[in-house]
């Protein structure tokens, strides 16, 4: 006997909804809605907005020609050429695809890292959540953009190891986050009376207490993808990153470095170089700070109303 | 006469901690030598004030916290006579020393319902899934078959089909409190702990969840521990009734014998202390001075020397032990 | 009822008050057209259970509508020490502020929630005290002096001090004395005597609520003190500077039952000493019937029903008192509640809010909003079994 339900009633849907009438009140949070779905459109659909060459790896740019001036925007070359006559806009666009798959792999990874051990420092207290924070803490004493270049360095250069590097160092953060919403949480009463109906510890803490802490998660996380991004770029273009001509916006902002000057009579001669990039990795950051806020704006009242 | 659970000298303190590294500079006497008895398919009623460790005696007994010394006999069919062996090839589960999973079996038998039902209800959770938990929690069965005695449980405490979709925070207050009962009843207890749950509910909807819980017992054979401050629920609904002060046991009687003639002067003063609900009885109350002493340094002796008006010498010496006097009626007092 | 002033006898009157809450499920009808009056020295209990609304107009009387609740209409009058009368909904938050606290004064459920966890509790006394008795403090620190200086004990510091009072009582703004009170050390030795006399005052007021060793609890922070003492500090800080009201709600619901006994018959001794008129807000009848003259009934937002006390335990009117009444555990009787639940205010019941429930419902009850009618002496109901439609 299986109770049917019609759509609109179904509760989960009445939440979203709720959630974005909410956003819906602040205008800034559409725009950052937007720019986040364009990008991802944009990442989806590069194989269709830039035709890889066949048979290479797409992410490599092609070019045409190894002058090392890098020149305008023209009808060829949408955003012009950088240095070594890479096609710009071709390394824009699988950027962005790049863009998303490190923010999305470092926050997804170091998310589940982080409520592994935040749940289980949280939960258990006493000395789990001694020995668990004091790894956390030796970590996070670190500067992390000097962290994550030492063990980049250490793995190699590349964008594996750049997000892999990122992993290791975002996690405490996350740890940290998801331990203070276990503490808060585990004092309630209804975590008593999961425990008092005889469910085991894991249960509790995956189908009781989680879904009651994953709201600040949620926001954490998109404020996180911004500066993973930036962090990556920044490894980019110290030379920590992918090999030259790799689709990546820190590689390219990196390729511009000669030319920000410019020539003697023209200093903006090679605007296209370092201004394309930068934009879209500004737009994107952006973006997705909006997000957050608005996010954060949204789920705060409404917890405290529930 | 059979009891459900018998404990005997139950202990449960909780450390104060203080300092840098957290010492333990003192004890928080909640618990201290309860010998209790609840017969089957009874409802003991359990009134005293806040911090007179009624509530932690409830959840010690059910094992959400682990005592410190003492037993807790314990038979869902309720066969354990008045006295029975300490040990031995015919003794009962202590529930002081059962742990793990076996403990974990154990709960299906006995359930508590709390008093605010709106963070007894996991807000993130739809009224099936949390009145469906017991059942797959103990592997009783799941899917439609759980589905089916959820609506089941939920038309007898009075919901319906339509409140399976919803979250708690759509609900009542009395309503949500139907919700939790619903969750207890689910796995068909022997045994189930009341901790005030009327206190967050409505006045005008109190009667209709005491009709159900008397309801329910009826029907499913249960047995209540019902704790309350409120003493005309605990008089409309109790069998026997204990009072407790300061983590012990100081009278324990029959319902009407308790009301008539109440002999501990600490009941006595309790039940004078209640407002009246009606401005032309002209009662005279018993006033006590000052405050309830803190758990953590009770005073010595009878516990309840320093504020009682006929103490003697002997009360400040020694504790008074829990006596029968009359045929049902026990007190811990020297007067008797 | 339908006056816009108040007889000679009466100390406050709310007149048809309406207020509503723009939340995001819709406009919640919190309170709609309430009525109550309150006679000099007389204590008002208001009775009602959740979204009754009796919290909502108890926070409205002292103009502390807690948001998004904003009142559409109605009149609150009241009687000033002065025997002028002022009109609460009407005040500029300036005026209210010399009114909270010394004509009216409020004291709420949760003592530990009224009380500033860092400061101490005498400060907080003190508080009050200077906020609204300051030129009489200073007067009498000015006495402490002159006392002083009577016998003998005088040097340029008491001196100071004395010119300093009698600028102050002059309300004077000479920059010197702005400048002195702003330098440290200064500042604690001019005001040494109005601390003293301040705390004296403290102290007296500690003996008066019967708090046990005051010289220790005036030192104390609240989270040292047991909930009994903490609602008794709050009483003292509300009555600190002898308001003609003082309105009550919920002060005993989260306290033990002996401890509520006591603060009870504190505060009936308090009313005599200090002649307030109060209100008392609650759900619970047994202390209704202890502790009022007259009962209010509020139900779903409006005031269904009042009467002496005594009048409304025996000859209950309204369907929902009488419900109420019967609801009470009594030993013999079987248990009786109301059927249904409390409305949801953002859509209520056309008509009487209360018709849903009623035993006694009539089809007009679905459609006139019945008012309240003096139906025998001083006893007035809101119901259509007893007239009052259109």
């Amino acid at each position: 006997m299986r109770s049917s339900l019609k759509i609109e009633q179904s509760p989960r849907i009445k939440e979203i909804i709720f959630i974005l009438t909410r956003m819906r009140e602040n205008p800034l949070s559409i725009v950052g809605l937007a720019i986040v779905i364009s990008f991802a459109i944009i990442a989806i659909s590069a194989h269709i907005l830039a035709p890889p060459v066949y048979g290479r790896d797409p992410y490599i740019i092609p070019r045409s020609g190894y002058y090392p001036e890098p020149q305008p925007p023209s009808p060829e070359h949408p955003f012009g050429t950088t240095q070594g006559q890479y096609d710009l806009y071709y390394g824009i666009i699988w950027g962005t695809r790049a863009a998303y798959r490190i923010g999305v792999l470092v926050v997804a990874a170091s998310a589940v890292i982080g409520i592994a051990v935040g749940s289980l420092a949280g939960y258990y207290k006493g000395f789990v959540d001694e020995i668990l924070m004091r790894i956390t803490d030796i970590i996070l004493a670190f500067p992390s953009l000097i962290l994550a270049m030492a063990l980049v360095v250490a793995f190699g250069p590349g964008l594996d190891s750049i997000t892999l590097a990122l992993i290791l160092v975002g996690w405490p953060g996350y740890a940290r986050l998801v331990r203070g919403e276990f503490l808060r949480i585990s004092a309630e009463d209804f975590v008593e009376a999961a425990k008092a109906i005889g469910s085991s510890d894991l249960r509790v803490i995956i189908r009781h207490i989680l879904p009651n802490a994953i709201f600040p998660l949620l926001v954490y996380a998109s404020l996180d993808i911004g500066s993973i991004i930036l962090v990556a770029a920044a490894l980019s273009f110290l030379g920590l990153g992918p090999p030259e001509g790799y689709a990546d916006w820190g590689q390219l902002i990196s390729l511009s470095r000669n030319w920000i000057t410019g020539t003697s009579t023209n200093p903006f001669a090679y605007w296209h170089v370092y201004t394309i990039p930068g934009l879209f990795l500004f737009l994107f950051v952006m973006g997705w700070n909006l997000l957050g806020d608005a996010l954060r704006d949204a789920l705060d009242p409404m917890l405290r109303r529930r | 006469m059979s009891n459900i659970v018998l404990t005997r000298d139950l202990v449960k303190y909780f450390p104060v901690k203080s300092g840098v590294f957290g010492k333990k500079v003192g004890e928080v006497k909640a618990v201290d030598r309860v010998t209790i008895n609840i017969r089957k398919e009874e409802t003991l009623g359990l009134v005293g004030e806040s911090g007179c460790g009624k509530t932690t005696l409830a959840k010690t007994i059910i094992r959400l916290y682990k005592p410190d010394y003492g037993q807790i006999l314990f038979d869902p069919e309720g066969k354990i006579p008045e006295n029975p062996p300490y040990e031995g090839k015919n003794s009962f589960i202590d529930l002081a020393k059962v742990r793990g999973a076996e403990l974990r079996k154990l709960r299906r038998f006995m359930q508590i319902v709390y008093q605010n039902p709106t963070t007894s209800l996991n807000p993130r959770m739809l009224v099936k899934d949390i009145v469906a938990e017991p059942l797959i929690v103990q592997g009783i069965c799941k899917g439609a078959e759980a589905e089916e005695k959820v609506l089941e449980i939920l038309e007898r405490v009075g919901l319906g089909k339509e409140h399976l979709y919803r979250y708690p925070h759509e609900f009542s207050g009395g309503q949500r409190q139907r919700i939790a009962i619903a969750r207890a009843l689910i796995t068909n207890p022997s045994f189930v702990i009341l901790d005030e749950p009327t206190s967050s509910v409505d006045v005008s909807v109190r009667a209709s969840l005491l009709e159900l819980f008397k309801e329910l017992q009826k029907k499913m054979n249960l047995t209540y521990l019902f704790i309350s401050h409120d003493l005309s629920i605990i008089e409309a609904i109790s069998d026997r009734i204990a009072v407790m002060y300061l983590g012990k046991v100081v009278e324990l009687a029959e319902n009407k014998e308790i009301f008539s003639n109440p002999l501990h002067p600490y009941t006595q003063a309790l039940f004078s202390a209640i407002p009246i609900p009606n401005p032309e009885s002209k009662r005279k109350r018993i006033l006590l001075p000052g405050e309830p002493p803190s758990p953590v340094n009770p005073p010595t002796g009878c516990r309840f020397h320093p504020r009682c008006i006929y103490a003697m010498d002997i009360c400040k010496n020694t504790e008074p032990k829990l006596q029968k006097v009359g045929s049902e009626h026990l007190v811990a007092c020297h007067l008797y | 009822m339908s006056d816009t002033s108040l007889n000679l006898d009466e100390q406050l009157k709310v007149k048809d008050l309406v207020v509503r809450f723009y939340t995001y499920e819709g406009i919640v009808k919190a309170v709609e057209k309430a009525s109550l009056k309150l006679r000099k020295g007389e204590t008002l209990g208001i009775v009602g259970e959740t979204g009754s609304g009796k919290s909502v107009t108890a926070l409205t009387i002292i103009a502390l509508t807690p948001s998004p609740g904003k009142v559409e209409d109605g009149k609150i009058l009241l009687r000033k020490s002065d025997d002028s009368i002022i009109d609460i909904l009407k005040m500029s938050e300036a005026q209210l502020l010399k009114i909270r606290g010394r004509e009216i004064s409020m004291i709420f459920q949760e003592p530990n929630a009224a009380l500033d966890p860092v400061c101490r509790v005498g400060e907080q006394i003190a508080e009050a005290i200077l906020a609204h008795r300051r030129m009489e403090m200073i007067k009498k620190s000015i006495e402490l002096i002159e006392d002083e200086k009577k016998n003998g004990r005088h040097d340029v510091w008491t001196a100071l001090e004395m010119w300093a009072y009698r600028e102050m009582l002059n309300n004077s703004s000479k920059t010197i004395l702005k400048i002195l009170l702003k330098l440290p050390i200064i500042r604690n030795t001019i005001k040494r005597k109005l601390n003293h006399a301040v705390r004296q005052e403290i102290i007296e007021l500690l003996r008066l609520m019967e708090i046990p060793d005051p010289e220790r609890v005036i030192d104390a922070y609240p989270h040292e003190l047991s909930g009994g003492m903490q609602q008794r500090i709050v009483i003292a800080i509300a009555l600190a500077c002898s308001p003609l009201l003082l309105i009550a709600d919920e002060p005993t619901t989260n306290l033990d039952v002996t401890v509520q006994a006591q603060i009870l018959d504190l505060i009936n001794r308090l009313k005599e000493k200090f002649g307030s008129s109060i209100i008392y807000i609650t759900h619970d009848m047994g202390v209704i019937a202890e502790i009022s003259d007259r009962v209010a009934v509020m139900y779903a937002g409006s005031v269904v029903e009042v009467a002496y006390v005594k009048e409304l335990f025996r000859n209950p009117l309204h369907p929902y008192t009488k419900g109420l009444l019967e609801s009470i555990p009594r030993p013999g009787t079987p248990l009786k509640s109301i059927p249904g639940n409390v409305p949801n205010l953002v859509n209520p019941p056309s008509g009487c809010r209360f018709h849903p429930r009623c035993a006694y419902m009539m089809e007009k009850c679905k459609e006139v909003v019945p008012r309240l009618i003096e139906v025998s002496k001083d006893h007035y109901v809101a119901c259509l079994l007893y007239g009052g439609g259109e």
